[in-house]
């Protein structure tokens, strides 16, 4: 389970920008919101939200949802208990690196 | 990731924990160089001031602005025309820019009633234009000139003009950033939500943080028009003054330099909740993703996915004949702020080079965690580089190439390293699929160049070969390639224009079938 979750949190690190928002409680939700959309993409869902901010959250979850299974074939075979568990890890592994674990000092800073 | 420290530094101990070597299996969370900070005086930073910042970045690309200084004209002579941000317009903002020219006696006696007349004076000597950006400096600051009370005057007497207000002195902030941020906040508090747009599309967007250099912004715009989409208001390449004060009827907030301008996104997603998708318009693979989630928030997916297609086929066997001669070569990705995330994983990924250290002059955490996560083991990431240790790191890490600005760029040359302008590039634009390929050339041309490699020769010690007096650099960069990948079927080297910005600038409506008939008045 660990190198599977280390593999697609490299892939995210790698290719990915929306994680790395300006404060620690945009983190959250960024990480909360697409990594909870792509687990819904991988397990079939294929729910359009109308919402624009929810809809700008499932755009980089569905780019990312369909690179995983590009380049992660294994992800397919999974199924929905697996897959749910996989991104349950990797969500906090990705709230560790950035927001727990991040040394970034502006992280809680009140203002933009 | 250990930190650094550099031996020319050993003297100042707190630059230590300004650079870091990504070590194997290390993570964000074990160690990120501090960034930000005040800079150490005498430390011979790579830094600009806010007011540079301010000015000279984000304020003066807005292409129908008169612009102007409110201080010495030092200040406004070295923020001008030295950045290569065009615009259609004849690139007026490049051609004039606009100064009180503060002296010792307005020092002691007050300048605003001088400044009032200059602004006065620049309306009429420009009648067709009404709006203006007025920028504080460090003399007019510390005295106290209220530029604000001036400017609301001039607005009265003046119905038609409209002044922005830009209180970025540069003692402001630590680095140009202070006054990116101070730009940014001024023009949301004060100018967004001010004019009501023409809306012509069902798909509109604010283009952030892109300043058209060398065009960068008129390639990316292309292929949002191509979609359909109204490009409503860019901040602020090309972009126009009362287009950016439209910003708050855009439904999406595509985002490029966060570094600059992540403020200003952050603040119309609060206010307005327009929300902000950040994207990269470097590499094939990142634009492609890029136009794809665009594509996708409006449901015009389709349409990106023939751009992208058209795209990659036309360019990709150029950059891939690119990527066979430049695979290992070491490079050090030195820019200001925010290219070292752009292109930190995709010119390694996509051009073969190994990225042995980023830096970033006036970058923050954040961009050292983007950049950081980007890059591979080994690479040395540096924040608020000074020039000692930039020759230090360059002695140490042999790089083939670095892409940096001009001035560290030059004694980068006098050590015979050659250099790549990364604020301005050499010959762009850079961004979008045959930009990414004109960047691969450009670094081609570099590395192989015959007199670089004439010129690490020494002539008081080495051998120098008569026998071949005439090289090329294909003869350079195939000496140790294979047959088969010198002639592999289907790459070739760049076939593209000098200037392809001009051939965009023909396009008419009929070129963006996407686009409705009526989008002719759009604000861009």
């Amino acid at each position: 389970m660990n190198s599977k979750v280390e593999q697609l949190v490299n892939y995210i690190m790698k290719h990915c920008l929306w994680q790395f928002h300006s404060r620690a409680w945009d983190r959250e939700r960024q990480n909360r919101e697409i990594l909870t959309w792509t687990r819904n993409i991988l397990c079939g869902d294929s729910e359009v939200p109308a919402d624009r901010l929810d809809r700008c959250h499932w755009v980089d979850a569905k780019v990312l949802a369909n690179s995983y299974r590009v380049h992660f074939p294994w992800i397919s075979e999974l199924g929905t208990t697996e897959i749910t568990e996989l991104m349950k890890n990797v969500h906090e592994r990705m709230d560790y690196l950035t927001i727990t674990g991040s040394k970034n000092l502006e992280l809680t800073d009140q203002h933009y | 990731m250990p930190h650094h420290e550099f031996d020319c530094s050993t003297c100042i101990p707190e630059r230590k924990k300004h650079a870091v070597v990504k070590g194997p299996g290390e993570t964000l969370a074990d160690a990120l160089p501090a960034g930000y900070l005040s800079t150490i005086p005498g430390s011979i930073s790579e830094r600009g001031c806010a007011y540079c910042g301010a000015k000279h970045v984000i304020g003066t690309p807005m292409k129908d602005v008169l612009h102007i200084s409110h201080g010495p004209v030092g200040c406004t002579y070295d923020t001008w025309q030295t950045k290569r941000y065009i615009s259609d317009n004849d690139n007026f903002q490049l051609k004039y820019t606009f100064a009180t020219d503060m002296k010792e006696k307005h020092v002691i006696f007050g300048a605003e009633k001088l400044l009032k007349q200059n602004i006065l004076d620049a309306f009429k000597a420009f009648p067709d234009i009404k709006r203006m950006s007025l920028y504080q400096t460090c003399a007019s600051a510390l005295i106290g000139d209220d530029i604000n009370a001036v400017a609301a005057e001039v607005m009265e007497e003046l119905p038609g003009v409209d002044i922005f207000v830009c209180n970025s002195p540069g003692f402001r902030g630590p680095s140009q950033s202070g006054g990116h941020h101070t730009i940014c906040i001024a023009w949301f508090q004060d100018k967004v939500g001010t004019v009501e747009p023409e809306i012509t599309s069902d798909y509109v967007i604010n283009y952030v943080g892109e300043y058209n250099i060398q065009g960068d912004q008129e390639v990316m715009q292309d292929y949002f028009k191509r979609m359909g989409i109204q490009v409503l208001s860019t901040f602020t390449g090309n972009g126009s003054y009362d287009g950016l004060r439209a910003m708050h009827r855009a439904h999406l907030n595509v985002l490029e330099c966060a570094r600059s301008s992540e403020y200003l996104c952050n603040e119309l997603r609060v206010k307005y909740g327009i929300p902000r998708l950040d994207i990269d318009g470097f590499g094939f693979d990142a634009l492609s993703d890029s136009l794809r989630k665009i594509g996708l928030f409006f449901g015009i997916q389709d349409r990106a996915e023939e751009i992208i297609k058209a795209e990659t086929e036309r360019w990709k066997p150029e950059l891939d004949w690119y990527k066979e001669r430049l695979m290992g070569k070491k490079v050090c990705l030195w820019p200001g702020g925010s290219k070292l995330w752009h292109w930190a994983h995709a010119i390694h990924e996509e051009m073969g080079v190994e990225v042995v250290s980023v830096y970033t002059k006036f970058g923050h955490q954040g961009d050292m965690e983007k950049g950081i996560a980007r890059a591979e083991e080994g690479a040395l990431a540096i924040d608020d580089p000074n020039e000692l240790e930039s020759l230090e790191a360059m002695y140490r890490l042999k790089p083939d190439c670095i892409f940096t600005g001009k001035r560290p760029g030059e004694y980068a040359k006098k050590i015979r390293v050659p250099y790549l302008n990364a604020h301005a590039y050499h010959n762009g634009p850079w961004k979008g699929y045959e930009g990414w390929v004109r960047f691969a050339r450009d670094i081609y041309n570099a590395i192989y160049s015959p007199v670089h490699q004439l010129a690490k020769l020494d002539i008081s010690k080495d051998e120098i070969p008569t026998g071949s007096g005439f090289v090329t650099r294909c003869m350079l960069s195939d000496a140790t390639l294979s047959e088969e990948t010198k002639n592999a079927p289907g790459l070739r080297q760049y076939t593209g224009k000098f200037d392809v910005i001009q051939d965009l600038r023909k396009k008419t409506t009929a070129d963006y079938p996407y686009l409705r008939q009526d989008s002719l008045t759009q604000l861009v």
